[in-house]
């Protein structure tokens, strides 16, 4: 039984294709990086995998059924989505940010419960954001922000979760802690399809990858098999060089370094 | 905390201004003999006040029910407006925005032209309401496959506000200038003098299970202004949810046009002025905009009926003294909304 997968997905938006026959298999607990450059389809295939767009044939199956045949309610029970920024209009506190990952399960005159209060604060506490609970989204850094939207995802229950480029806008001490979380959540069972530009990323997080380019799966497989200096070439039409460091991980080298080297 | 003190405190203004507003009137209660009806007829308590079918006859048959009329208008369009805003996330949206007072007005002025009967121009008021909504929703659907779906809202709502204001005037144009005309202006300037207890009693129930239902779905409207996608990955069946509150919205607009004509900025003021009080969470701002708008109404629509030898017009009045607060309110709008 499949856990999580997609199926020949084509979709296009009014006639352009956008996705051509993508077969996508995403194993329980691993993380799956989509790399691929811009306008190449990555976003269009998580909204497909959280049942925000529906293909125009081929289809999503969740733990062995059809994605189509799952409520919305249901299907949040399953999967949950981390994306890229969330615009937040009203003065929200991070608290009340994470609780609407409950919404689905409470009813239209409930309040949120003790039980849904308390599986968010432990969410926060669990990314070691509980003393952010009080603040206003708004004024939250980026890497904060992020945090604060995955304690939603893991509020919600949900043991899958869809990252639409997690580390964008972040800075460099924010971006690797957050690949720390995702790596550690992980651990703890939790399943990721996360999009990224950074090949490097994909290196340090391990699991699987999937090369996205034109519509097209280009090339798949376990990420440090999938990687290379080929692919990157093709992908991105910029040249680096893949080296081993002494304990055995490949770095990115850019080749414009070298030759100033 | 603040927040239940905010309550209570509002809510008591609400109390402290109805009893103030039955005992105000061109035949003045005092207080005290008011009091002792209250008790008396609502409650079997105490000895009836001298003169008491004269008092009951003012208080129970005349300003109540323009009174119960005033306070669920006030509520609803606070609330249809705050939620409006909360929909739409636009601070400067008010329950017109989807077209239903142009559509309820014009439906009213055809009513009051070719109808004889006080029912048929309110149910043609309470038909064109809806008709208005339709037409935006209609011209939103057509494009609405493409591009965001509130910005096409609006969008269909400008061009069935102006559709149906255009209409308005035509029928303007037509209507006997001596016999039916005054008649249409008027109603357009609002007022709750023509309402009884039988217009309250067909009213009333609609009017406060919409506003307590739309004042409800607060939270959701919360996660709707996260943006749509997001929304629906939280496992919200978001066209449902905002069909519910557009569908509740209008039909709150359409009666208090029905009731009492077009009042205007009650709508949207009041939302402002309670995001001031306790903060942009629509889950504590609609309840709040509703006692608000309650109180605001009664206070305006007392002084509408005292202050001078003749009634202003409510519609008039909330204009003249919604702007200057707006003006005040915006001040805060531009960090309290943010």
């Amino acid at each position: 039984m499949s856990f999580y997968s997609a199926e020949n997905l084509y979709f296009s938006y009014n006639s352009t294709p956008i996705l051509q026959g993508v077969d996508l298999h995403i194993a329980e607990g691993s993380i799956v990086s989509l790399l691929g450059p811009n306008g190449t389809g990555k976003s269009t295939l998580m909204k497909l995998f959280l049942g925000l767009l529906s293909p125009k044939s081929g289809e999503v199956i969740l733990k062995g059924k059809p994605l189509q045949s799952y409520s919305m309610r249901e299907r949040a029970l399953h999967v949950s989505y981390v994306p890229q920024s969330t615009q937040v209009a009203f003065a929200f506190c991070a608290l009340d940010i994470v609780i609407m990952g409950r919404i689905a399960f409470e009813s239209w005159f409930q309040k949120p419960s003790k039980t849904d209060m308390d599986l968010a604060r432990t969410a926060m506490d669990r990314l070691g954001i509980l003393h952010l609970e009080k603040r206003t989204f708004q004024t939250l850094s980026g890497g904060e922000k992020q945090l604060v939207l995955i304690a939603r995802s893991l509020a919600q229950g949900a043991k899958i979760l869809v990252m639409d480029e997690p580390v964008s806008g972040l800075d460099y001490g924010n971006q690797l802690r957050l690949l720390e979380t995702i790596m550690k959540l992980s651990k703890e069972g939790y399943t990721f399809l996360k999009s990224t530009h950074f090949p490097e990323h994909a290196l340090m997080l391990g699991g699987y990858t999937y090369a996205l380019k034109d519509g097209h799966i280009l090339a798949h497989g376990l990420t440090c098999k999938t990687i290379t200096e080929e692919l990157i070439n093709e992908l991105y039409h910029t040249k680096i060089e893949l080296k081993q460091t002494a304990c055995g991980y490949p770095v990115c080298i850019p080749s414009f370094v070298q030759t100033k080297a | 905390m603040k927040n239940s003190l905010l309550f209570g405190l509002i809510a008591t203004a609400l109390g402290i201004s109805l009893l103030v507003s039955l005992s105000l009137g061109r035949y003045e209660i005092d207080l005290g003999s008011l009091t002792q009806l209250l008790l008396w007829k609502v409650f079997n308590i105490g000895t009836a006040p001298h003169d008491v079918s004269l008092l009951s006859n003012i208080v129970f048959d005349i300003r109540l029910p323009r009174i119960l009329a005033v306070i669920l208008v006030g509520a609803a369009l606070s609330v249809s407006g705050g939620a409006f805003q909360a929909m739409f996330v636009n601070p400067l949206v008010s329950p017109g925005i989807l077209g239903v007072l142009a559509g309820a007005s014009f439906g009213a002025a055809l009513g009051i032209m070719i109808s004889n009967s006080w029912f048929g121009v309110q149910l043609f008021s309470f038909t064109f309401g809806f008709v208005a909504v339709l037409v935006a929703l209609g011209v939103a659907k057509i494009y609405g496959s493409s591009g965001s779906k509130t910005i096409l809202l609006v969008l269909g709502g400008v061009i069935s506000s102006s559709f149906f204001s255009a209409l308005l005037s035509v029928v303007k144009y037509v209507a006997d200038p001596y016999n039916k005309l005054p008649t249409i202006v008027y109603w357009l300037m609002g007022s709750f003098s023509a309402v009884d207890m039988k217009t309250v009693s067909s009213v009333a129930i609609p009017l406060f299970v919409s506003t307590v239902m739309l004042s409800l779905m607060g939270k959701y409207l919360n996660v709707l202004s996260l943006g749509d996608e997001d929304a629906k990955a939280l496992g919200i069946r978001v066209a449902w949810v905002r069909n519910s509150a557009i569908l509740l919205a209008t039909l709150l607009s359409t009666l208090t046009v029905v009731v009492a004509g077009m009042i205007g900025w009650v709508g949207l003021i009041i939302p402002h002025i309670a995001r001031f009080m306790v903060g942009a969470d629509n889950r504590v701002l609609l309840p709040m905009c509703a006692l608000l708008g309650a109180t605001f109404l009664i206070i305006v629509d007392t002084l509408c009926r005292t202050s001078m030898s003749i009634e202003i017009p409510i519609g008039i009045a909330t204009s003249l003294i919604g702007i200057p607060i707006f003006v005040l309110a915006l001040r805060n709008a531009k960090k309290g909304f943010a």
